[in-house]
């Protein structure tokens, strides 16, 4: 009664070296694009506004770009960019946004919006955004090597869950995007998102009768459905909210399709070549 | 099937009905409090206005030897000297009977200069720990002054709290909704600290300087009367009565000053308003470092302050002194600032935002239809992958149910809206499609279901993979729903209430209506 639409791969004639090849050359691509980065600019991803500090004004006008630059003539400023519509925005490393909002609202133009942060308030933003995210994937590696008890099932969750964010931070250093708080929910949303598919197949391989790749199979059957669901999902959210100019929503649909494309490569290539390493011969042994 | 067994069968199901008519209930069962046509509250991301986050200015030493309940004015007194700074910058919290804690409110002043001070007052300062920052006696001070000065000054629904970040830096957060940025500031940016000065000449050498001394603060008094209008010769004022430490300061700092003889009604009141030096004995009120009033030492104060027939001024009784102003509306604003009282130390603004409602609000149904469009891709590909109304329509419908709950959860506890919060519900919705399709799959496996045991054997088979998800989501989102500035702490405790509201109630339930549809057959 139910219709499978998810094809059937056909994992026999391929090695595990084989399976395994792709993923891992993608982390290790991903790993040298973020290593580059940082030899160059000394973090791994570039930091946004929330975790550096600076002012950020928004505000709507009818005017230039031009004209709006000459407003802001002669006051310490580091970029004004047109957002979408009318709509403005001025970055400043200064935390003092009087002079700006003054001159502004002289010129007419609507302040709709005025963030500050200190450079040292940003540093504390980074430290707990980078505390979250350790803590975060140690205790889902623990929480996971206490549910397998094995160490190559175990692993496999975790391999594939550590290259599903290191992935999407790579690409956003591709496509020039900033850490924001919202991406840092996005990478945590993404552990949890990663380890739903890999304790499936794990659980389906390692708990069930029948043999691996009938129970691969199954495994994968609703795998794939589930993150496929996420990924659309998400591509739509991302667009939807780009386009109405809703802040933090489009970052984390970016990061969530780019982190579950990335997944669907893990568990089905690398997490899979593991376990099938494990049943045929980690454990024979 | 008897009535009995199906409600014990379905149990899932009537406790999905029994929370969605609760959650209805709380969202739309008008309480009073919210607008619009829900209960929900919205934060300042969805309502606009403005946050501000600081730090209070300030450096703490703990465990100070050698104060003890005699000496802490002494001790106040002499290290603000040492440091060169008013009294009122230094506070001393007795800890034990000889030990204390000692907090100055400079940004300016060094460690080691800190440390030099208290040992130049006499103080056992080698063992002390040493930090930036103010006290939790400070902190909470300074929440309740602020709170009242932005509930007070006109400005309503303002919240002030604190928050600690994951590197044990403490931060008072305000949070004023529709108001913009100046407004805020103008209200909490000055502390307002109100002192009583003496201004009086005094033998340096040869020459005779005039010697500034504040006398009285905010916490000197124990009773503030209403404002009162010029009367009988009297300015408008605000008559106070001081505490007992207090009177007995004020009463040897006048007797040993001269107040009480050479300097009855010898203020210079023209010279103290233009800032001149030289001002003759005078009692000045200054707001925030500004003079606002220079009185004069009354003949009959002066009487009340010298010793009495038993050796002990009559002051020490009534303690009554009146702070007087210019005008009417001075001592009005005097009592207000003296009863809000002052901050004890400035703020260093951290982290400012302002959203103006028009576009915060804007967000409201523009979020709501980003989430719908989203909603209605999972229905495409849900449909698409199982052709199945009776699998895909509850699916859908308990996706929707768990947002429902989620929302009556937010209103019932009072929880703000904002996007990180939205973000939370993306992730709840996300990992609950997931579990629904697990046990799809799992329930509607090899063809039919013939019993209910089987159907319960599967059931439990999705329950281990679903349950291990959901613990390993609420264990990564843990870390930020404790230690927060706030921003993602809204995000991580929907994300976690989700889950469970997922696991242990709406997503059985599925399985218990697949169960009834598919066994009807």
């Amino acid at each position: 009664m139910v219709d499978v639409t998810v094809p059937d791969a056909d994992y026999e004639p391929y090695t595990n070296r084989q399976l395994a090849l792709v993923p891992v050359a993608v982390l290790v691509l991903a790993l040298v694009v973020i290593g580059g980065w940082y030899v160059m600019n000394g973090t791994p991803v570039e930091l946004g506004f929330d975790f550096t500090g600076g002012s950020e004004v928004r505000f709507t006008t009818g005017a230039s770009l031009e004209q709006v630059r000459a407003t802001f003539e002669g006051i310490p400023i580091e970029s004004i960019q047109p957002a979408s519509g009318d709509t403005f925005i001025l970055t400043t490393q200064a935390t003092d946004t009087a002079a700006i909002e003054e001159l502004a609202r002289g010129a007419g133009y609507e302040v709709e919006q005025v963030q500050s942060r200190s450079a040292t308030f940003g540093a504390s933003a980074q430290q707990e955004a980078l505390i979250g995210l350790v803590v975060a994937f140690l205790g889902m590696s623990v929480l996971v090597g206490l549910m397998f008890r094995t160490f190559i099932p175990s692993i496999a969750v975790v391999l594939s869950a550590f290259s599903d964010i290191v992935i999407p931070l790579a690409v956003m250093n591709l496509l020039g995007m900033e850490l924001t708080l919202g991406v840092v929910a996005a990478l945590l949303m993404l552990i949890g998102y990663s380890v739903d598919s890999d304790i499936l197949l794990n659980n389906h391989i390692l708990r069930r009768r029948g043999g691996f790749y009938e129970s691969a199979y199954r495994a994968r059957r609703t795998g794939v459905t589930m993150t496929l669901t996420s990924i659309s999902a998400m591509v739509v959210m991302g667009a939807v909210s780009a386009v109405l100019a809703i802040p933090l929503l489009p970052a984390i649909g970016l990061i969530l399709a780019v982190g579950l494309t990335a997944d669907l490569m893990n568990t089905y290539l690398l997490n899979m070549s593991l376990l099938r390493y494990y049943k045929y011969e980690g454990v024979a042994k | 099937m008897s009535p009995d067994l199906n409600l014990r069968e379905n149990w899932r199901i009537s406790l999905l009905v029994l929370l969605l008519v609760t959650s209805g209930v709380l969202l739309f069962v008008p309480s009073g409090e919210a607008e619009g046509p829900t209960n929900l509250q919205y934060g300042l991301e969805l309502d606009g206005g403005t946050r501000l986050r600081a730090e209070l200015v300030g450096m703490t030493a703990e465990g100070v030897g050698g104060v003890t309940a005699d000496n802490v004015g002494d001790v106040e007194q002499g290290v603000a000297a040492e440091l060169g700074l008013d009294q009122i910058d230094v506070t001393v919290r007795r800890t034990t009977q000889s030990t204390a804690t000692v907090e100055v409110f400079d940004g300016n002043v060094t460690e080691s200069e800190f440390v030099a001070a208290l040992q130049a007052v006499g103080l056992d300062a080698a063992g002390e720990d040493l930090r930036s920052g103010v006290t939790g006696e400070t902190r909470d001070v300074a929440t309740d002054v602020l709170e009242r000065r932005i509930n007070q000054g006109g400005l309503t629904g303002g919240t002030v709290s604190t928050v600690t970040s994951g590197g044990g830096d403490v931060f008072v957060v305000a949070e004023v909704p529709g108001a913009n940025r100046s407004e805020v500031l103008q209200l909490i940016g000055e502390p307002g600290r109100i002192q009583i000065v003496a201004a009086y000449p005094t033998e340096v050498g040869n020459e005779t300087v005039t010697r500034r001394t504040p006398l009285l603060t905010q916490g000197d008094f124990a009773g503030i009367r209403p404002a009162q209008q010029a009367s009988q010769g009297n300015p408008p004022r605000v008559p106070v009565t001081l505490t007992e430490p207090a009177a007995a300061n004020f009463t040897n700092a006048m007797q040993n000053f001269g107040f009480t003889g050479p300097g009855v009604n010898a203020c210079d009141q023209e010279a103290a308003y233009n800032g001149s030096e030289d001002v003759g004995y005078c009692l000045l009120t200054v707001v925030d470092g500004d003079v606002t009033y220079a009185a004069d030492m009354s003949a009959g104060l002066a009487g009340d302050l010298r010793p009495g027939p038993d050796g002990e001024a009559p002051f020490l009784q009534t303690r009554g002194f009146s702070m007087n102003t210019r005008t009417f509306s001075e001592a009005q604003n005097l009592k207000l600032n003296l009863e809000s009282g002052a901050l004890p130390t400035e703020l260093d603004i951290q982290s400012q935002l302002f959203l103006a409602p028009s576009l915060a609000q804007a967000f409201k149904p523009l979020a709501l239809l980003t989430g719908l469009a989203a909603w209605l891709t999972v229905t495409g590909v849900i449909f698409y992958r199982y052709r199945e109304p009776r699998v895909a329509i509850p699916m859908l419908g308990t996706a929707i149910a768990e947002v429902f709950i989620l929302l009556g959860f937010a209103a019932g506890v009072g929880l703000a809206l904002d996007l990180s919060h939205i973000a939370g519900f993306i992730a709840v919705i996300g990992t609950g499609v997931d579990d629904l399709v697990i046990i799809a799959d799992e329930v509607l496996q090899r063809g039919e279901i013939k019993t209910g045991r089987v159907f319960q054997n599967r059931f439990r088979k999705a329950f281990w993979v679903i349950g291990a998800a959901a613990a390993t989501t609420i264990i990564a989102m843990s870390p930020l729903a404790v230690l927060s500035l706030g921003d993602l702490q809204g995000f991580a405790i929907v994300t976690i209430v989700g889950v469970l509201i997922g696991v242990l109630i709406t997503r059985p339930a599925y399985g218990n209506i697949l169960r009834n549809l598919l066994l009807e057959e």
